[in-house]
């Protein structure tokens, strides 16, 4: 056994909603069996950007707002690695937010967890696009992920968890694994993380959590009701959780799958000069 | 046939203006050509190019366009030449005229002996060496659209020029052939229009003679597209951009030939989605690049400086326009060296390298790969937009001189024989190997915090000393890889010249204007930009007595760093800018050179 680097102490606050992602991260790559160094997680910026330091994986520890443009430049460089980003609120929805949309519809297959806790905890709590009104000051509307995502038509597997509810979380993350194994595309998950320090919302979010699966005429292969029922669950003063859109499309719709099928990716591909010799001699031959 | 002139005085003209039974004979004709975009100016250039390709002439073509999908004043020049030439010809021979503008502009470039051929179906000219032709309604009669009006011009021009008529049409059937049929019938009618009226016009036939050259074999090609060939030969796989002018053909080309090898090619939402995406591609073990302009380089030096941090192999292409800000999207300067010097916020290693040829391109865009992988790290390609954008008779790509060397890149069976595996070993050659995600047995951190050699984050000051010298002396120990300049003219001379890029086209030109009349220069032409390379520079200005840095620029940056790499030899050294958005031309070059004036 070759070593290599070892997992850290996590740096977050006990109590931190993120221990909820790292346990469930941890138990649903043990049920998909994916062998750990074929697993990569791309870290974002923030307290929960830095849970790839805390697992026997491979980890690169993006630039702030970034982690969604290198995660799908890995996928897309080697498409048998099993690639899940992670970030917060701040990093995806703010700084990131052109990626983060452009994540969709790209529609490589990654999973991407996004940490939302209402604030920016390693910068001491100011607002982040997802504070509600009144919190630091705030006087805009909160941004919600979920009916963003649900406005973008594309196959993506789309879901939110809590981190006071692990069970559905490893249920959402399996599901997810599976889907980005199968080549069908982005899973996007946010997940209910509190800060304990800044933001503590266990208490009000264990109130108001309320699973859509549960709701009259719940179908997460369509999106116009699914759109729906999160925004009247909202208007109605609750949290929607759960799977919100699951495609309907088959496999292979992921855009690795689209651009490389069965190849191996440029990560790798043959790149000597000898077997490739002809091709290339070909090539330049072309040039007029 | 005539037979050439020999090449140590490529550039003379072999007959003396004026009538006579000889026509005067060039043995480098300059053609601009001139109208509203959508004219077809292009057309005719690339036709007449051609033209003196099949008679082994070395062609340049240049193009100075506005930035709009149509309309506006847009003019090309092509040049032909015996002597391998890679700049824009001082004088124009015959200047086309789609439009009144191109008339203004290029009446002050012509030839004593030059002459204008314009399109009088919409405007005038009154000088007494300018010839209408009702191009547009002479060719929208029998075509059916005056569009054709570009093609009836080079059959005027071929006959002016005393064009052989069999090759003439040789080249309207090779540039139309693939769209076949009405197309090309179309526009061998337009040509035989043009040829016409042009027989039919006293004095106008064989009014010039272009000598025959002897360069065969060769392309044609631009900066961009042999970029493009240097990364796909050099094993490049991963490519991701985003639109951008003068670099956006290298993804076009890139997006028509990488597929085949298994490579990929996106175009991002945004430079910053570009920079990143070829990070995450580099960090999972692709080679890789981005190629961009001004603004957009603005955007990826975030990205830049982690890939320095975090010790990924990239490589990005510069393709410099007029800046800042929108600046002048398609026009031509070297401005972007002080910011790519200093690029980024805290420090880290880069290297910038500078083809100034497209066969440099294409050698120089494959090693920039191996030096990223190599020492792990950026790469800037440095191009320009004269570079990137003209097209250039070129010796065909020596594939045998590429080599592909993944520095310490660890196989699976290598990490297998080890006891560990640290991302960022210190080791005494400065480079750590590296095994990307995937490989069995070993995982590894990458990041752009402050690291320890497993890649944990830390904030320990002797830790923080050993990486930042581990990374920072790679500019030091990487020294004898790197491109190393070229110098051409006599070693005795006293007179030095240095520049980069496109700019050793006019500077090379200029040494030959300048021999020709008994001055002898010598010109430096540095291909490893940064870190400067001291080694080669220092003895060369030690060498003379005093060196003209000719560049693009409005402040002499390439001048600048060199007088703070080598403060003793500041007086020695003398700034050549131009920053007007052309790119230079050799007179305007030894104009300012005062010991030879």
């Amino acid at each position: 056994m070759v070593e290599s680097a070892k997992p850290v102490p996590p740096i977050w606050c006990p109590g931190c909603g993120d221990f909820g992602v790292l346990a469930a991260l941890k138990k649903a790559a043990a049920e998909m069996k994916v062998p750990t160094h074929d697993l990569v997680l791309v870290g974002g910026i923030g307290c929960s950007g830095s849970i790839h330091n805390f697992l026997e994986i491979n980890g690169i520890h993006a630039l702030h707002g970034r982690l969604l443009a290198q995660a799908v430049g890995v996928k897309l460089s080697n498409p048998h690695l099993t690639v899940v980003a992670a970030g917060g609120d701040g990093d995806g929805y703010a700084i990131g937010m052109g990626h983060f949309m452009h994540a969709f519809k790209k529609n490589a297959s990654i999973i991407y967890i996004a940490m939302n806790n209402e604030t920016y905890g390693l910068t001491k709590g100011q607002a982040s696009p997802t504070s509600q009104i009144g919190f630091e000051g705030n006087i805009e509307r909160p941004f919600d992920a979920i009916l963003t995502a649900l406005s973008i038509p594309a196959p993506n597997l789309i879901a939110r968890t809590f981190s006071g509810d692990p069970k559905t979380m490893i249920q959402v993350l399996v599901e997810a694994l599976k889907f980005t194994t199968e080549g069908r595309g982005f899973a996007f998950i946010e997940d209910l993380s509190p800060c304990v320090t800044y933001n503590d919302t266990y208490k009000l979010w264990r109130e108001k959590v309320l699973d859509v699966s549960k709701s009259p005429g719940y179908d997460p292969t369509d999106r116009k009701a699914m759109f729906r029922i999160c925004l009247e669950t909202m208007e109605a003063g609750r949290i929607p959780i759960g799977v919100m859109h699951r495609p309907k499309e088959p496999a292979q719709e992921g855009l690795e799958m689209k651009l490389l099928g069965d190849a191996a990716g440029p990560a790798r591909s043959e790149i000597a000069i000898a077997p490739n010799l002809g091709a290339y001699q070909k090539l330049l031959a072309g040039l007029a | 046939m005539t037979t050439p002139a020999a090449r140590t005085t490529p550039l003379v003209e072999t007959s003396s203006p004026g009538a006579g039974p000889v026509a005067p004979q060039l043995t480098d004709v300059s053609v601009m050509i001139g109208g509203q975009g959508g004219d077809g100016t292009l057309t005719v250039s690339d036709l007449l190019g051609r033209y003196f390709r099949k008679r082994g002439l070395y062609v340049y073509l240049s193009r100075n366009v506005l930035s709009r999908i149509r309309g506006g004043h847009a003019d090309a020049s092509v040049r032909g030449s015996q002597a391998a030439v890679a700049a824009v010809k001082t004088e124009v021979d015959v200047l086309v005229a789609f439009d009144k503008e191109a008339v203004d502009i290029g009446k002050a470039e012509l030839a004593p002996h030059g002459y204008i051929l314009y399109d009088s179906t919409t405007f005038q000219v009154d000088l007494p060496n300018a010839t209408g032709f009702p191009f547009a309604t002479l060719v929208g009669g029998p075509l059916g659209q005056p569009i054709f009006k570009n093609t009836a011009a080079y059959g005027a021009l071929s006959v002016i020029f005393g064009f052989d008529a069999v090759e003439t049409r040789a080249v309207i059937e090779d540039r139309f052939k693939r769209r076949g049929g009405e197309a090309l019938e179309k526009n061998l009618k337009a040509l035989e229009i043009g040829r016409k009226a042009a027989l039919e016009t006293p004095g106008l036939a064989d009014r010039f003679s272009i000598a025959d050259g002897d360069a065969h074999d060769f392309i044609m090609t631009t900066g961009n597209l042999a970029a493009a060939m240097g990364f796909v030969v050099g094993g490049g796989r991963f490519f991701a951009g985003y639109p951008i002018t003068p670099a956006t053909e290298i993804m076009e080309h890139l997006q028509k030939y990488l597929p085949a090898f298994g490579g990929v090619v996106r175009q991002a939402e945004d430079e910053l989605a570009a920079v990143n995406m070829i990070i995450g591609a580099a960090y999972a073990g692709a080679r890789v690049m981005t190629s961009t302009s001004g603004p957009g380089l603005s955007l990826m030096t975030e990205g830049i400086g982690h890939a320095g941090a975090a010790e990924i192999p990239i490589v990005v292409a510069d393709c410099q326009r007029v800046g800042p800000s929108t600046g002048q999207p398609t026009r031509h300067e070297q401005s972007d060296l002080s910011h790519l010097a200093n690029l980024g916020h805290g420090e880290f290693p880069r290297f910038i390298i500078a083809p100034g040829t497209p066969e440099e391109c294409f050698l120089l865009t494959a090693e920039a790969l191996n030096l990223a992988e190599r020492w792990r790290l950026p790469v800037i390609l440095l191009l320009d937009e004269a570079l990137c954008q003209n097209a250039t008779t070129s010796r065909r790509f020596e594939l045998e001189k590429v080599r592909v060397d993944r520095g310490e890149r660890l196989s699976g069976e290598a990490v297998a024989a080890l006891t560990q595996y640290k991302a960022y070993a210190f080791t005494d050659s400065g480079r750590s190997p590296y095994a990307p995600p995937g490989t069995p047995g070993v995982w590894a951190e990458i990041t752009g915090n402050e690291h320890d050699e497993w890649g944990h984050v830390t904030v320990n000051p002797a830790n923080r000393v050993r990486m930042m010298k581990k990374r920072m002396e790679k500019m030091v120990k990487a020294r004898d890889e790197l491109p190393t300049a070229n110098l051409f003219g006599p070693p005795d001379a006293k007179v030095g010249i240095i520049a980069y890029g496109s700019t050793t086209g006019p500077v090379r030109e200029a040494q030959g204007l300048l021999s020709a009349r008994g001055q002898s220069t010598k010109f430096l032409q540095p291909r490893t930009l940064y870190p400067v390379p001291v080694h080669e520079i220092d003895p060369f200005l030690q060498s003379v007595d005093v060196c003209y840095v000719v560049e693009h620029n409005y402040t002499g940056q390439f001048a600048r760093l060199l007088r703070e790499t080598m403060p003793w030899h500041f007086q020695k050294l003398r700034s050549i800018t131009k920053y007007d958005g052309a790119n230079f031309r050799a007179p305007q070059i030894i104009a300012q050179i005062k010991e030879v004036a």
